[in-house]
């Protein structure tokens, strides 16, 4: 999952990009209004964390820019002074949810799945597939109750096509939305990742959860 | 309270009253002294002519049937030598010339040619004195047929008017002058007594102002009511406010006494064990966390202002049901809006949304899917938010609104919402009341407002 953080605030910014890492998202992160931007229109972002107070163009602002691009992906705004106001306003601007500061990173982490899973259609913390089961809070998944060990980078992918079931995915989104920076990755790994996966949730290959279509990408498959 | 630049209202009305009765009272002695002159002079002249057409009357005939005086006119003031009346005929021809025994030894020695019927009015100096003359032309026919030309001539010494004129002169002017001294006097106490509420604010604005008074006291006319209540309630608002904020920072530094003395002891202890140590330090972080949160938003609440605009409560209630929407989209709130039309909240625009914000928010967060918000005008505006959770406790009710205002009374995991909600709401005067709704079966958070 590949967020956008706009934060002017080093000692904001870089630990929570750090913790993101270490939740397994991709991060790119922006000091400013203009950069922020920048960032948003150039990269296919999954989720935006854009604090209000930003130089050069305020986050309110960033945020309509980004609206007036169909950059539709769902945005927390980050506000310090906490009142209403701002709350309103960055919401009516198109932002999705708030989170004063400070906060607590479980807190920002959790918003964030929800609203992940939100924009993907779900409604639940557990994602669910055949037997397949994928828990984006703790991040584990299981088949049939049973836990499946998968790396961090298999349960990106994982998350990613099961939050899109049904819709085509093609590799170049995925190398997209989980790699930072894709210019030193091969689009093979990927299929890599989609093998082991397929052995890993259907050694009977008797589900068939992740389709392949010639060309296009892949298919998330199984009906929740 | 005037500058040397600005003139007060006194000295204005005064200085624009005086002038408007000097030059009213002036015009009015000009008009009436121009009257009388003009009126007086008319009565003269009427005068000179009955004395003239008496003149005519008394005339005889002599041998060849010409014009004779009589040697007695029946004015004795024609008899009588320096009467101030005097007259004088003369023929057109040269011969006949006779004036009045009043007249001897004085020359009205006029020459003027006049044609019958013809007369003139003019004024000449006789001797000392000036005096009005009026010389009238007649035909004469004598037994020959011959038509005679004669000019009578009257005149009469101007001073007896002239002293008529400057006696009435002086009496309308002592009159005149004594008026305009009284109308200024009467209009100097009107201006005094008219403005005395005024001098009465600005007294006993110096008296809040020396502090012997909070208050400006009395009845004031109805004209001032407003203004002087208005400063009542601004000092009311600023002494309330300054109350707040001496509150906020006894407050503020009282509970952040405890979480500091925690953090210390944590900080001196040798206890080795880092999990139960964090957590400790979380704990405490939070609370000061609240702590500063709650005292932010108290300090920013503005409160009830004087002479500001109000706002109305329906587009705030709406903006903020769009915004909880999507925050809680995936609880699919189902809203019910019951805002009678007019409903306004009287302060700022901030204020109300940090009210109906942690209002409807708590009720989005604690109800289950239905949210109620009211809001009419019975006396004042009475806002209510309901939700169909499982309500507050009546026990607890209190606490809830006490909550955050000191840290020892605090449990974790509560927001600090409606504390604040009740802060901003007696900042305007207002009560919060704690309910269980009718409608939904949950928690009713009623708020009464004042209305200025």
């Amino acid at each position: 999952m590949r967020v956008l953080l706009v934060e002017d605030e080093t000692d904001i910014r870089e630990p929570l990009a750090e913790k993101l890492r270490k939740q397994g998202y991709t991060v790119d992160s922006a000091e400013d209004g203009a950069a922020g931007l920048f960032l948003g229109r150039e990269y296919g972002i999954d989720v935006g964390i854009i604090d209000i107070g930003l130089p050069k163009m305020s986050g309110i602002e960033l945020i309509r820019e980004l609206r007036k691009l169909d950059k539709n992906f769902p945005i927390l705004i980050l506000t310090a002074r906490g009142n209403w106001q701002d709350k309103v306003e960055g919401l009516e601007a198109g932002a999705d949810d708030y989170l004063v500061k400070p906060f607590h990173v479980e807190e920002l982490l959790a918003r964030l799945n929800a609203l992940l899973r939100r924009s993907g259609g779900w409604s639940q913390p557990v994602l669910t597939g055949g037997p397949v089961e994928l828990d984006t809070r703790t991040q584990t998944v299981s088949l049939d109750g049973s836990p499946v060990e998968l790396t961090a980078y298999e349960y990106k992918v994982l998350e990613y096509m099961m939050l899109h079931a049904g819709k085509v995915i093609s590799k170049s989104d995925l190398t997209e939305h989980i790699y930072e920076q894709d210019w030193d990755r091969d689009s093979n790994t990927i299929e890599v990742f989609v093998r082991r996966l397929r052995k890993k949730l259907d050694p009977d290959e008797r589900y068939k959860p992740i389709e392949t279509l010639r060309g296009r990408g892949y298919r998330f498959a199984l009906e929740p | 309270m005037g500058t040397a630049h600005t003139l007060s209202i006194h000295q204005r009305l005064l200085i624009a009253a005086s002038l408007v009765l000097t030059a009213f009272l002036g015009l009015t002695g000009l008009a009436l002294d121009k009257a009388f002159r003009s009126a007086s002079e008319e009565a003269f002249q009427a005068r000179l002519f009955s004395s003239v057409y008496a003149l005519l009357a008394a005339a005889e005939e002599d041998e060849a049937g010409g014009l004779k005086m009589p040697d007695v006119l029946t004015d004795p003031r024609f008899n009588r030598p320096d009467s101030g009346l005097y007259a004088q005929v003369r023929a057109k021809s040269k011969g006949f010339f006779w004036q009045s025994p009043s007249s001897l030894g004085h020359s009205i020695g006029l020459q003027r040619e006049m044609q019958p019927g013809e007369s003139k009015i003019d004024r000449f100096k006789l001797d000392e004195s000036t005096v009005m003359g009026l010389s009238f032309g007649v035909a004469w026919e004598d037994f020959q047929g011959r038509e005679l030309h004669y000019v009578l001539m009257v005149a009469e010494d101007l001073k007896p008017l002239q002293e008529q004129v400057a006696a009435f002169r002086d009496t309308l002017f002592i009159w005149l002058g004594g008026a305009a001294l009284l109308l200024l006097l009467v209009q100097g106490w009107v201006l005094r007594w008219g403005l005395r509420p005024l001098r009465e604010v600005a007294q006993g604005l110096s008296d809040i102002e020396s502090g012997s008074a909070d208050q400006l006291l009395g009845d004031y006319p109805k004209e001032l009511n407003r203004l002087t209540s208005n400063i009542n309630s601004l000092i009311r608002h600023a002494q309330a406010r300054q109350q707040r904020y001496r509150d906020s920072l006894g407050d503020l530094a009282h509970s952040l006494k405890t979480p500091l003395a925690v953090l210390q002891g944590i900080s001196e202890s040798d206890n080795e064990q880092g999990q139960t140590m964090r957590k400790a330090l979380r704990e405490q972080v939070d609370r000061m966390n609240q702590i500063v949160s709650h005292q932010l938003q108290r300090a920013a609440a503005s409160g009830r202002t004087v002479l500001t605009q109000t706002v109305p409560v329906k587009p705030v209630v709406e903006r903020i049901v769009g915004s909880l929407d999507k925050v809680y989209r995936e609880k699919g709130i189902d809203w019910e809006l019951d805002i009678v039309a007019g409903c306004d909240f009287p302060g700022d625009e901030g204020d109300l949304m940090e009210l109906l914000g942690n209002l409807m928010e708590n009720a989005c967060k604690y109800g289950k899917d239905r949210v109620r918000v009211c809001a009419q005008r019975d006396r004042g505006l009475h806002i209510s938010v309901e939700d169909n959770g499982s309500g507050i406790p009546p026990d607890q009710a209190e606490a809830v609104l006490r909550r955050g205002h000191r840290a020892d009374q605090q449990q974790p995991g509560q927001g600090i919402g409606l504390s604040v909600a009740a802060d901003i709401t007696i900042a305007y005067g207002g009560r919060v009341e704690i309910g269980t709704g009718q409608e939904l079966g949950g928690a009713v958070i009623h708020l009464y407002l004042p209305l200025p």
